[in-house]
């Protein structure tokens, strides 16, 4: 620790999950935040600046909550991959260690096993206002004394004592650091084995050694070779791994809880906790499912009410932007970019942040609360049979919003399948995009009548587009149960916390945080295919485009139209002889099978940017761009009459083929962006997009086939 | 010997041993100790899990991990 002025330093908060360590995190940080993957995996990396005493910054890394150091899910196994590996980029020069002090002996294990891997560390009792209120009394002097580690009370949510947590900091990392002797006894067997690793390995501390014993084929940073020695010396001595981590478990235990108690008084009492009173109720048998499902209810509600404003004000923002910017530029190649490309591009991007923030915000109050925990633990049998998570239903009613959120949402899942699952099939349950779509075919297939005089056939019609699109999201979630293959075993050991009045910090950072990764990590790839899509359906192969226009313009003034009904001709004109056009016609024989013209292929190629824009296309095609009225469109549709069989387009098949279409088919870039950035990678989101698409070939095509 | 499964709701027992070694080491590191007590609260609405309370805290853990502790 002598050049410290010369490198920045890495401090990390470690601790169990629910210590208080995203609230400490956010205090010493604020917003001064780095969000980001840990390489190879979507675990959370947290990353925040922190000013020392002596004017020097360093980094704070915030590690996944974990209990041991023998990992059972990927975030743990992000835990034990630092800490094991002194080499490693995150490894921390030092550890703020955070203890929820009224429940202390739970938190003990993890902060023993670390404090024996000799990393520099001070204790953080945190929690020290609740313990108050329990009249829970305690020495941090005596801690100190008795494990030998530097050791503060403070209050997360109150930020009572960080000034001291601060200097405690510094005069660790400024004083020369000794480890103090090692608080677990080693069996016979451990030494031999540690020693031996230690020696081959040059291991510093022999802790470590024993952990790269126990976790050899967990470590990402050794290599096969090494990992192969390693286990052939755990098993040329004979040594049982599970059975010694049950034993160095319980040793730990046996011996820091009398000191403890020399630490912490309590009153044990058997009182009925005012936990267990609400739980009475939230996790009761009948109650509980009901109120959650109110609660989603509202949840659903929020995302899809509260957000059209807002989300009317930025399409409208746009909208007028793009206006003055046509009024304001010759009508040129880089006005159609700035305008249909760029703007279209980012008002996509943007338009989603209400529907994202209300969501999370939300979310993040019910988990800040407690209450997401209860919610596992209801739902867990029901959701597993379908290979996924209690949480997965959150991410399930919020797709009926919109699937970007609901995707972003299921990062508290834990087991890598369950989250994958979860991912791979919330775009299934039909979103508020899919609704303008909806209304405009529905009416081509279900008349407008009702049944016993009350139920209206179409709001009918309605409800059964929605259930077919749970049944979809379920059926192929059952179906990625049987096929995907997992290491990972499947329990559930959940600590259900005491209800906690939600720190709105918290809050108010996650939303911020999940906004900001949207616009930042999915907005670059959402902005990509706006521009790709808005080439395609403004350009064409050689002069095509310009001949269109002037055949417009020509037939225009023949039938003495007026400016609008011009534009509007030229404008369809136009996106017939667009490579988007040329596409359509080229996809045509595909597509025939379902019932659909080049026509309907422009808009299937156009919407692959949102649902919504099918109407739009379908607008432009048909000559009426200047309209935006569903009720227009639809008679203009109603119209279209098939060149060949001389009978209407939208007949009931197809209509009801491309209603069964826009159910299934993965058609919303910004969706794919987020699974991309969710799933670290091209794999997921292209498997997604062929399944989804792909089984919305086929019912549309049995759909077709079957009524025409 | 009983094991946690076998509790009805509200009923409390002392954790004596784990029948499962990597269940043992999870439950342990969580503060779920041989000597512990614990209750059942209740089962989860459609089924397939426990709320229990072991040592003034509340866990919520699947049939199969309760059948893997074994009480006194």
């Amino acid at each position: 620790m002598t050049n410290i002025s010369t490198k920045t330093l890495t401090i990390a908060l470690l601790g169990n999950p629910n210590c208080g360590k995203s609230t400490v995190f956010n205090q010493l940080t604020g917003l001064r935040q780095k969000i980001g993957n840990f390489p190879g995996v979507t675990v959370d990396k947290k990353l925040g600046k922190l000013a020392l005493e002596n004017g020097q910054s360093a980094t704070l890394i915030d590690l996944p909550g974990t209990y041991n150091l023998y990992p059972t899910s990927q975030d743990e196994r992000v835990v034990l991959n630092i800490l094991a590996n002194p080499s490693d980029d995150y490894y921390p020069d030092a550890i703020i260690y955070i203890a929820d002090v009224t429940q202390i002996e739970k938190h003990f294990l993890l902060f023993t096993q670390v404090r024996d891997l000799g990393i520099p560390m001070v204790l953080a009792l945190n929690m020290a206002d609740a313990a108050a209120e329990q009249k829970i009394q305690y020495q941090p002097a005596v801690i100190e004394k008795l494990f030998q580690v530097p050791t503060v009370s403070i209050s997360g949510r109150t930020g009572d004592n960080f000034p001291q947590l601060k200097s405690a900091l510094n005069e660790l990392i400024t004083k020369p650091f000794d480890a103090p002797k090692s608080f677990y006894n080693f069996s016979d067997a451990e030494q031999t084995i540690s020693k031996k690793i230690q020696k081959d390995y040059q291991l510093d501390n022999q802790f470590q050694a024993l952990i790269w014993a126990q976790n050899a084929n967990r470590l990402t940073f050794l290599s096969a070779e090494k990992k192969a020695t390693i286990s052939d010396i755990v098993k040329n001595n004979d040594f049982n791994g599970l059975a010694n981590q049950v034993r160095e478990v319980m040793q730990r235990f046996d011996r820091f809880t009398p000191m403890l108690k020399k630490a912490v008084q309590r009153t044990e009492s058997n009182k009925i906790t005012l936990t267990e009173k609400i739980d009475d109720v939230l996790t009761h048998r009948v109650w509980g499912p009901l109120i959650f499902f109110a609660l989603m209810l509202l949840t659903f509600q929020a995302i899809y009410a509260w957000s059209s404003v807002p989300s009317d004000m930025i399409e409208a923002g746009f909208g007028s932007l793009s206006d003055i910017v046509t009024a304001s530029l010759p009508d040129t190649w880089y006005r159609s970019l700035l305008t249909d490309g760029i703007l279209a591009g980012l008002g996509g991007i943007l338009v989603f942040i209400p529907q994202i923030a209300i969501l999370f915000f939300l979310i993040s109050i019910l988990e800040e609360v407690g209450y997401m925990a209860r919610a596992v633990f209801m739902f867990d049998n029901l959701m597993q049979r379908f290979g996924m998570n209690g949480r997965s239903i959150v991410a399930l009613v919020s797709s009926g919003a919109c699937a970007i959120p609901a995707v972003m949402s299921t990062r508290t899942i834990s087991n890598w399948k369950e989250r994958l699952i979860t991912i791979l099939v919330a775009p299934f349950i039909s979103c508020s995009a899919r609704i303008p779509v909806y209304t405009v075919l529905i009416g081509f297939v279900v008349p407008s009548a009702t049944i016993w005089g009350i139920f209206n056939q179409q709001g009918i019609a309605f409800m059964g587009l929605y259930i077919v699109s749970i049944i979809a999201a379920l059926g192929s979630a059952w179906v990625f149960k049987k096929i995907l293959k997992t290491e990972e075993r499947s329990f559930l050991l959940l600590e259900l916390p005491e209800y906690r009045t939600p720190v709105f910090k918290n809050v108010l950072l996650t939303v911020f945080e999940k906004v900001k990764t949207f616009v930042v990590e999915a907005g670059k790839i959402i902005f990509v295919i706006s521009i790709v899509l808005w080439f395609l359906a403004s350009y064409g192969p050689s002069n095509k485009m310009e001949l269109a226009e002037k055949d417009a313009i020509s037939i225009a003034t023949q039938n003495n139209l007026s400016d609008d009904a011009t534009a509007d001709l030229v404008a369809g004109k136009q996106i017939e002889a667009s490579y988007a056009g040329h596409l359509g016609k080229f996809i045509e024989p595909a597509i025939r099978p379902l019932g659909y013209d080049w026509k309907i292929g422009i808009a299937l190629i156009t919407s692959f940017a949102a649902r919504e824009v099918f109407i739009g296309t379908m607008a432009t095609i048909y000559s009426i761009g200047s309209t935006e009225d569903e009720g227009t469109i639809r008679e203009r549709m109603a119209k279209e009459v098939n060149p060949t069989t001389g009978k209407p387009t939208y007949n009931f098949a197809t209509s009801l083929s491309l209603l069964v279409f826009y159910i299934f088919a993965m058609m919303c870039m910004s969706t794919l962006a987020v699974v991309k950035r969710e799933t670290g990678g091209w794999k997921w989101p292209i498997i997604q997009f062929f399944f989804m698409t792909g089984l919305a070939y086929l019912g549309a095509f049995v759909v077709y086939q079957i009524f025409s | 010997m009983p094991t946690l499964s076998a509790l009805k709701n509200r009923e409390s027992g002392t954790i004596h041993s784990f029948s499962d070694e990597a269940t043992a080491c999870k439950l342990m590191s969580m503060g779920i100790l041989p000597g512990s007590k614990v209750k059942l609260i209740r089962k989860a609405p459609f089924g397939g899990a426990v709320y229990i309370k072991a040592d003034n805290q509340q866990f919520a853990i699947r049939n199969a991990e309760a059948a893997c502790i074994i009480l006194v």
